[in-house]
């Protein structure tokens, strides 16, 4: 009950004492950047004391007051500032996204600065990389341009009983006739039963995550979804309603509302010319939002099915979509990395959230609404503070593909999917075929992986037919596609394109 | 078709629970899994990607460059150009929207098969129907799991044409072509359904997508064959209709003559007659001395009465300083000379002129051209003191060394081949691949230059321990190789050295060929390769015994340009009038008669000045320089064009912003046409050397004077209806002085002068 009166209220309070959250942040910062961190953290880099002198070593001859190729000076701070022909150069708090330090530190030598000499030395791109990391100040008494907020503690855990809705008897669905199994492209975990929602081709199976068992192959009955592929699977807040979007790609899509309990379809939504690749139900269950190839969030009314807002930012495909757990904000990411939060009432514009660099698999709400988290094929993951639209944290390279010897140059290293367990914690999963646990201040806890080895069948299970070579050369790489946590966070559940659905304790300690 | 037996029943998956076992818990296969796959045996063999289904996107068109090839894909969907990135291509068909595109469960359902159908809306509209191969192909491949190759598969090592040549005597006929593949497993498959045809003229002959080729009108050229990353051709021959065609074999004079002479008799097309010598004499110096003749080399030049005096006259001019020095400032052009006060870029202009200073002295000794150009590619030091290493301040002007630019334009200047498309995909139409593109820039990856002493100076070096260029698509390193060659250069020193002996070697066809296509293109107005610099497979030669002629007699005088000029220059060839007869009319590329040249712009300023007297000056340059000596000297950035001059620009010579022979334009403008007639270029020099005056003050007759001034501008005397009709407009004139300079004027904005013929 406490907790309920917390999530009303909306009052947050801490868990820990206010030092422990201090060690925290500090404990990140030096993990991003140890040798820094220690050697600089008695002082504060300014531009006047530490990168004036640097910038004037080594850059006005091109970029000072006689000569400003590409329109850049870097004579003075607010010149700095200004940036050159082609826009800012820095980005207050992230160096990675400032192309200061990226000339500076490009391996293409047709691409560094300065010109035809060799490279600052390594402290000097060190103070460049911690100043613009600690918010560019002018002066060791100015205020940093921005601060980086890293409040990671978890306020609201929404009491979670088990109690939820169960498929009752559903209606029969009729079994196919497929070529190969169905890739799991989509996966929904109800958030108070032990159960799970799975696409199959033009249908979703209803699977109990406690009733796992060897012997009895059953599962707890289907739904039928004539329109295609369910491309997303979601339960509501309530977990008795369950969405499902999809469709048939370059012919139709919508969005079906299912009661869980019959089966009975309880609204249709939308009417697009091609499938819908993200959707979302609001939190109160009168809005549900799709996007695709259309490149417009449609937001619609799931009472009277009318179109209530169209939504037109991004510059491609839209590939991911949340709804807030609060319902105040719906969050909506693309095919070229672009996220944008909108308002979920107004359909007006609240952020833009920049930082992915490539197709956005993914956009999961921690259960306090405070953060929103990111992932995509840029094999990023971000932890965003969705107050200010900075990255509170983010995980280049989360998933790190093997390197096979002799394979040179980038290896795909996409997250494909993530979501945030009651706790804060978060679990995702990747092209390297592993899924990821990550604990609610961001570190990697956990890594389960699947034995590539005997593709998808288990050596444990005596009934999985022998393989010989020539089987397994036959076989499509499998990739895990969907992840999420059981509704009280002690299993994770994924989805793979070989048709399977895997299981994981998170705590095998606590295992029944 | 395929059978039910292949097809296995698929319930629904449970999952199955070991407890208590850790971390894992294990799901089951669906039933059925693996069991029937061993079954594929009655497909035939497994398909595979790279073999089998990636040819027909090339051949569907799917991955051309207007299609999903383009470099952002199309309506969503990216393949790479002509399948250059086979992994890429695999992950974005199968994996980048999982199930959109490829439907393993419901292969007729998947999005590739539909929209190739036509089934979809699809902007490339219908490609090929269900019942087709390349519809089964597809279908099996996705039904058999849509695998990815995981072993290496056989790669296309040639392609080739069942026929390399067909004539045709008539139009309206047809005969097939045949295309096949040799892997390297060294099977030869008959690819013809998965290639694509294309005619370099459609008007001569046309091949549609069976291979069929059908002659359409007289004339001669291309028609190519593309598979995998190989582009093959047969030279097409459709003969004129038979008339009252009969060869008169003009006098050979050397090989030249015997080459285009066979090839013109093939094509039933008579030569033009040889032109008279007021025409050769002018054609000549133009072209060897870049200016037209004075008054006294004609009178010299008519009144000799030798059998061999255009012979002689080519001599004489060939050892003429102006020769060199044309040619110096033909490389300077090509080599992107260029300097001025307070260049950032390294293009200072003391710079400049350590470089200008060493070409000229290299042409005017008759330095081989081998020689020549190796010195430069070798070179290092400063670029103040030591002139050929310019090559590597002046051919890329950028304030930083570009490797990647750097070495595609030196493929270009050097071997007439354009390899930077490989920089992002395999060359389209050509052999040039992305592995042959970085291994060539990695002879360039440890150019360093270094800032000297003072600003303007850049010291060259070599810096062997550079690594290598990464290839773009899976960053493998790679090791500096030549085009076309097998293994790398041994590593370890400056990889300059071997480069600048493969490049110059006698062996190497790709440089000698490209040196002899140039010079031949300087004097005939065309390259038996046109254009010049972009020499590749699906551009051959006009007529390929004629370049080999020239490329072999280039290696044999030592790489002498004087040679190979002098050769060109006494040809019956060159000598044939501009006159076409009936036989010839249409032909534009094979040489059966001259072509008409409009003055390079430096050539007719030389000219105008010679005419009337009256020097030109050159800012930067000291009084009595002539243009051809000029290079752009202009302060400041030299990163972008610099013409230099407003008469440069006006007449198109070239502004060194790119290292393309189309920088110098050829094509006659309006404002060319303005500026000769109102500009202060012809205006002022009519009388300010009292030209005219003089010759009426000498009491010269009204004859002598129209054949001073006609000699003197067009190296000709008037004919008679000139002479009558002019004579009437001096009668008509208050002031004889004014008509004549009129007629002066007249001539020197005359077509006839402006253009070499």
């Amino acid at each position: 009950m406490v907790h309920r009166i917390q999530v009303a209220s909306g009052r947050v309070r801490p868990r820990y004492p206010r030092w422990s959250l201090v060690i925290l942040v500090l404990s990140i910062i030096a993990a991003f950047f140890p040798p820094l961190i220690h050697a600089q953290d008695s002082k504060v880099i300014s531009y006047e004391d530490h990168i004036a002198p640097i910038l004037k070593r080594h850059c006005l001859q091109c970029h000072g007051d006689t000569k400003q190729e590409s329109g850049l000076s870097l004579a003075n701070y607010s010149a700095l500032m200004k940036g050159s022909s082609g826009g800012a150069i820095v980005v207050s708090g992230r160096s990675g996204s400032s192309r200061l330090l990226s000339v500076l530190i490009a391996e293409d030598p047709a691409e560094r600065m300065p010109p035809e000499n060799d490279p600052l030395s390594e402290s000097e791109i060190g103070l460049v990389k911690s100043w613009i990391e600690a918010g560019l100040k002018q002066d060791a008494g100015s205020e940093a341009v921005v601060a980086r907020t890293m409040n990671f503690t978890p306020s609201v855990v929404v009491p979670r009983v088990g109690d939820g809705v169960l498929p009752g008897e559903l209606p029969h669905v009729s079994e196919q006739v497929l070529n190969r199994p169905f890739a799991r492209v989509a996966l929904g975990t109800s958030p108070n039963a032990n159960l799970v929602a799975v696409a199959g081709y033009e249908r979703v199976d209803f699977i109990n995550t406690k009733l796992i068992n060897t012997k009895t192959r059953e599962s707890l009955g289907a739904l039928s979804f004539p329109e295609g592929i369910p491309m997303v699977i979601r339960f509501s807040r309530s977990g008795a309603t369950l969405m499902v979007a999809g469709g048939s790609p370059v012919r139709s899509g919508r969005g079906v509302l299912f009661d869980v309990a019959t089966g009975r379809r309880l609204a249709e939504i939308g009417d697009e010319s091609d499938a819908v690749l993200a959707a979302d139900l609001s939190s109160d269950e009168t809005k549900m939002a799709i996007g695709g190839s259309g490149r417009v969030v449609k937001v619609y009314s799931t009472v009277t099915g009318e179109l209530k807002h169209t939504l037109v930012k991004h510059t491609d495909w839209i590939t991911a979509m949340a709804y807030s757990p609060d319902g105040k904000f719906l969050a909506s990411g693309d095919r070229v990395g672009n996220i944008h939060l909108w308002d979920a009432e107004t359909g007006g514009v609240v952020l833009p959230l920049a930082e992915h660099k490539g197709l956005v698999r993914s956009l999961s709400w921690r259960s306090d609404g405070q953060m929103l988290a990111s992932c995509g094929e840029d094999g990023l993951i971000v932890w965003w503070d969705v107050v200010k639209g900075w990255p509170a944290m983010s995980k280049p390279n989360a998933h790190p593909p093997a390197r096979p010897e002799g394979v040179y140059g980038k290896i795909p290293n996409g997250v494909l999917d993530l979501a945030f367990g009651p706790k804060g914690e978060l679990v995702s999963c990747g092209r390297d075929q592993q899924v990821r646990f990550w604990s609610s201040d961001g570190n990697l806890q956990k890594t389960f992986a699947l034995d590539m080895e005997t593709g998808s069948g288990s050596p444990s299970d005596p009934n999985a037919p022998p393989r010989s070579k020539t089987h397994a050369r036959l076989q499509p790489k499998v990739l895990l596609l969907r992840v999420g946590f059981v509704f009280d966070g002690s299993r994770v559940i994924a989805g793979d394109t070989s048709g399977m659905v895997w299981s994981w304790s998170v705590d095998p300690s606590i295992e029944k | 078709m395929m059978s039910l037996k292949n097809r296995w029943f698929y319930i629904i998956v449970a999952i199955l629970a070991v407890p208590n076992s850790g971390l894992v818990v294990q799901g089951i296969e669906p039933p059925g899994t693996g069991a029937t796959l061993g079954d594929s045996s009655d497909n035939g063999a497994v398909l595979s990607f790279r073999v089998d289904v990636m040819p027909i996107f090339f051949r569907a068109g799917c991955n051309a460059g207007t299609c999903h090839g383009s470099a952002r894909g199309k309506d969503g969907f990216m393949l790479s150009l002509f399948g250059y990135d086979p992994k890429g291509d695999y992950e974005r068909v199968v994996n980048e929207i999982p199930l959109r595109r490829i439907n393993p469960s419901v292969p007729e359902q998947s999005l590739l098969l539909l929209k190739a159908t036509g089934a979809v809306p699809h902007t490339g509209g219908k490609l090929f129907d269900r019942e087709s191969d390349y519809y089964k192909t597809v279908h099996r491949w996705i039904e058999s799991g849509a695998c990815d190759d995981e072993v290496a598969v056989a790669e296309t090592v040639a392609v080739e044409l069942s026929s390399e040549q067909m004539l045709f005597d008539a139009p309206s006929q047809s005969r097939s072509l045949k295309v096949s593949a040799r892997l390297s497993d060294g099977t030869v498959r008959d690819v013809t359904t998965l290639a694509r045809f294309f005619s370099n003229n459609e008007s001569v002959a046309r091949i549609d997508a069976r291979g069929d080729v059908a002659s359409i009108g007289p004339g001669d050229t291309h028609v190519f064959a593309r598979y995998s990353r190989f582009t093959v051709g047969a030279e097409v021959i459709v003969l004129p209709q038979p008339t009252d065609f009969s060869w008169m074999v003009p006098p050979s004079v050397n090989f030249i003559d015997q080459h285009v002479f066979d090839r013109l008799e093939k094509l039933r097309i008579l030569p033009s007659e040889i032109c008279d010598d007021e025409t050769f004499l002018r054609r000549v110096t133009l072209d060897l001395i870049a200016r037209t003749p004075t008054v006294d080399e004609y009178r010299e030049f008519m009144q000799d009465r030798r059998s061999d005096k255009r012979s002689i006259t080519i001599d004489r001019l060939l050892a003429d300083e102006a020769f060199a020095d044309y040619w110096a400032g033909l490389w300077a052009e090509q080599l992107r000379l260029i300097g001025g006060n307070y260049a950032p870029n390294a293009t200072d202009v003391k710079a400049a002129d350590a470089f200008y200073q060493w070409i000229r002295k290299q042409m005017r000794e008759a330095r081989p051209l081998n020689e020549f150009v190796a010195e430069m590619v070798d070179a290092s030091g400063s670029n103040l003191t030591n002139g050929p290493a310019n090559l590597y301040t002046m051919l890329v002007h950028k304030p930083q060394f570009e490797p990647k630019a750097f070495a595609a334009d030196f493929s270009q200047v050097f071997l007439g081949i354009q390899i930077q498309c490989a920089e992002c995909h395999n060359h389209p139409f050509d052999r040039w691949t992305q592995d042959d593109y970085y291994s060539f820039v990695s002879f360039f990856t440890g150019l360093k230059r270094k800032p000297g002493v003072e600003p303007r100076e850049r010291r060259v070096y070599y810096d062997a321990a550079s690594p290598p260029a990464n290839h773009v698509v899976d960053g493998r390193p790679m090791p500096a190789k030549v085009l076309g060659g097998v293994a790398p250069v041994t590593p370890g020193g400056d990889p300059r050295t071997p480069l600048a002996h493969w490049l110059t070697s006698p062996e190497n066809e790709l440089f000698s060929r490209n040196l002899a296509n140039r010079i031949w293109a300087q004097l005939m107005g065309r390259g038996v390769i046109e254009p010049v610099d972009d020499i590749r497979a699906s551009n051959p030669p006009v007529n390929g015994p004629l370049l080999n002629a020239l490329s072999a007699r280039l290696v044999e005088s030592k790489f002498d340009l004087r040679t190979l000029v002098r050769d060109i220059c006494n040809s019956q060839v060159y000598q044939l009038s501009a006159k076409p007869n009936d036989s010839n009319r249409r032909d534009t590329r094979q040489f059966s008669h001259s072509h008409l040249k409009r003055l390079r712009a430096d050539v007719l300023i030389d000219s105008l000045v010679t005419a009337t007297g009256v020097p030109r000056g050159f800012p930067g340059f000291p009084e009595g320089t002539r243009a051809i000596e000029y290079y752009p000297r202009e302060s400041g950035e030299t990163e972008g064009p610099h013409f230099g001059d407003v008469f440069f620009a006006t007449f198109g010579r070239s502004s060194r912003g790119t290292v393309c022979a189309c920088e110098t334009k050829k094509e006659p403008t309006l404002s060319q046409t303005l500026h000769l007639s109102v500009g202060e270029t012809v205006r002022d020099r009519i009388s300010r050397n009292r030209e005219v005056v003089k010759l009426l003050e000498s009491h010269a007759s009204e004859d002598a004077i129209l054949e001073q001034l006609f000699v003197r501008t067009l190296c000709r005397r008037p004919s008679d209806t000139e002479r009558e009709s002019l004579k009437s407009i001096i009668a008509d004139a208050s002031d004889p002085l004014v008509a004549y300079e009129d007629i002066f004027w007249s001539l020197l904005n005359s077509t006839e002068f402006i253009f070499n013929h």
